[in-house]
């Protein structure tokens, strides 16, 4: 076990005693592969003669900031208390002492893995049949019902969809390390082109998409991961992000690598109540590929000048950023072969 | 006589790829070797191509300068549009041509911003240069697309 390793193993097990009133002894740590924005880690856990997985989220040393990981935290509760399968909250936890950083405890989903590769084609029509109707129940449930009006920013079915386009081009005007002219063209097109209001003011998942779900082997969903994106605003932007072509590159004809795009539109419409109209949600695409370029931007920024070198930062700076572009071009230029904005027609 | 860069990085890569990624630690460890190993194929692309990548920005930005002197002769963007056009990059390094490239990219986007206000005006010749401009950025966009694995 590396020093680290043993110091988490060592503050686990004293944070746990502590929180459990009982002896807590975290007997094995190991790091998660994936995950740009915080360290994921599973411990196996021995309490008198029970035994039981934790998953322990970690932030960052670049990114010690509050509302991130309690609205991560608050979301999932949210999530979770309402029926939507998701990781049980255990403990988010700010004080320094225990492990050095922050950190949120959550169960561990045993049974599921993260990555359809390998899934059987029937398999996959049934998990896309499930990814798109959870996606529904999700944008169905009352945020404000849930408590998490107080968690996360105000908005309004009018601006939720025009302060979202602030934020992503805040954060690229910010952290970009050259100018990037196909973002700003499509970010002036997002202004001039606003969408109507919302249909309801919705929990935005905010990262949906195939590698933040576990799946089971019979194709059913166990959990939806990774909430640290989640917000207040219109679902169709999480339909839009769930949809967006990156995540089936290079061949855009199946969402997600699932199935057809126009049959996730049709099951997320009969779970959400609510009705996508094609030439309108054209708009949340294109706001997909610019909050995507944020994101990529963002992480490349964070690998050149933060501390942290995760490769996966990098990746994220140069490949995703690289495709985002080539779809974001292909939705706005007047010379596109419509390559991916051809899919839904 | 070593290989020359592109070459010597993706030597590089395929040794991690194929001999170290096996021996890994941990999956954690593998997936990071992996990253890396793809990233490294990206490094040798972006070694090879990049002088050119950047040189013909230059080129077909400097055509959309010339181009637009005339509409904008009087306006704030006049004097940046000959500044651009009268200045060259200080080197041939990737470093120079990058600083001289990102300069004028900002201006590119100020003019982008500026022709879109015109076409909404009715200007007749703002649909022509938003098209040429349009032209720029799928090149730009093609220039920069990487052959991967991932």
């Amino acid at each position: 076990m590396s020093p680290r390793e043993e110091q988490l193993r060592a503050g686990l097990s004293a944070f746990l005693t502590d929180r459990w009133g009982v002896q807590a002894r975290v007997e094995s740590v190991s790091r998660v592969p994936g995950g740009a924005s915080r360290e994921t880690w599973r411990c196996a856990v021995a309490s008198g003669d029970a035994r039981r997985g934790i998953i322990v989220r970690i932030d960052p040393v670049t990114s010690l900031i509050d509302t991130d990981r309690a609205t991560e935290y608050r979301a999932m509760e949210a999530a979770y208390k309402a029926g939507i399968p998701a990781p049980e909250p255990l403990f988010l936890e700010h004080d320094l002492a225990w492990i050095g950083r922050p950190f949120s405890v959550t169960s561990e989903i045993t049974g599921a893995q993260a990555a359809p590769d390998g899934l059987p084609d029937a398999h996959r029509e049934s998990l896309g049949r499930r990814k798109w109707t959870l996606l529904g129940e999700i944008a169905r449930l009352d945020p404000l019902a849930l408590g998490l009006g107080s968690a996360m920013p105000a908005t309004t079915v009018n601006t939720c969809a025009l302060e979202q386009v602030d934020y992503w081009a805040g954060v690229i005007a910010a952290d970009e390390l050259h100018p990037s002219p196909v973002a700003e063209a499509a970010i002036r097109w997002l202004r001039r082109h606003p969408p109507p209001p919302a249909q309801r003011l919705a929990l935005v998942h905010g990262d949906y998409r195939t590698g933040n779900f576990l799946y089971t082997p019979e194709g059913d969903i166990a959990a939806v991961l990774d909430w640290e994106m989640a917000h207040l605003g219109d679902p169709l932007e999480d339909l839009a992000w769930s949809l967006d072509p990156l995540w089936s590159w290079p061949n855009p004809g199946l969402a997600g690598r699932l199935l057809p795009h126009k049959h996730a539109i049709r099951f997320w419409e009969r779970s959400s109540g609510l009705k996508v109209d094609l030439s309108l949600f054209h708009w949340w695409r294109v706001f997909a590929a610019v909050k995507g370029i944020g994101i990529w931007i963002s992480s490349s920024e964070d690998f050149h000048r933060g501390s942290a070198k995760d490769p996966i930062l990098a990746l994220a700076g140069w490949l995703m950023t690289d495709r985002q572009q080539q779809i974001l071009a292909d939705y706005l230029s007047p010379h596109s072969p419509h390559r991916f904005a051809g899919e839904l027609a | 006589m070593i290989p020359r860069g592109a070459e010597g990085v993706g030597h590089l890569a395929a040794r991690i790829a194929v001999d170290l990624i096996p021996k890994a630690a941990d999956a954690y460890m593998g997936a990071d070797l992996g990253m890396i190993a793809g990233l490294l194929g990206m490094v040798a692309q972006d070694y090879d191509r990049m002088a050119d990548v950047l040189v013909s920005d230059q080129v077909d930005m400097n055509a959309l300068f010339e181009e637009a002197l005339d509409p904008f002769a009087g306006g704030p963007l006049e004097s940046r549009l000959n500044d651009a056009l009268a200045t060259r990059p200080v080197s041939l390094r990737i470093s120079a041509l990058s600083e001289h490239a990102d300069t004028a990219l900002r201006l590119l986007i100020d003019l982008h911003a500026a022709v879109e206000d015109a076409a909404a005006e009715g200007a007749p010749w703002a649909e022509t240069l938003d098209r040429r401009i349009w032209t720029f950025l799928d090149a730009y966009v093609a220039r920069r697309a990487y052959h991967s694995d991932f």
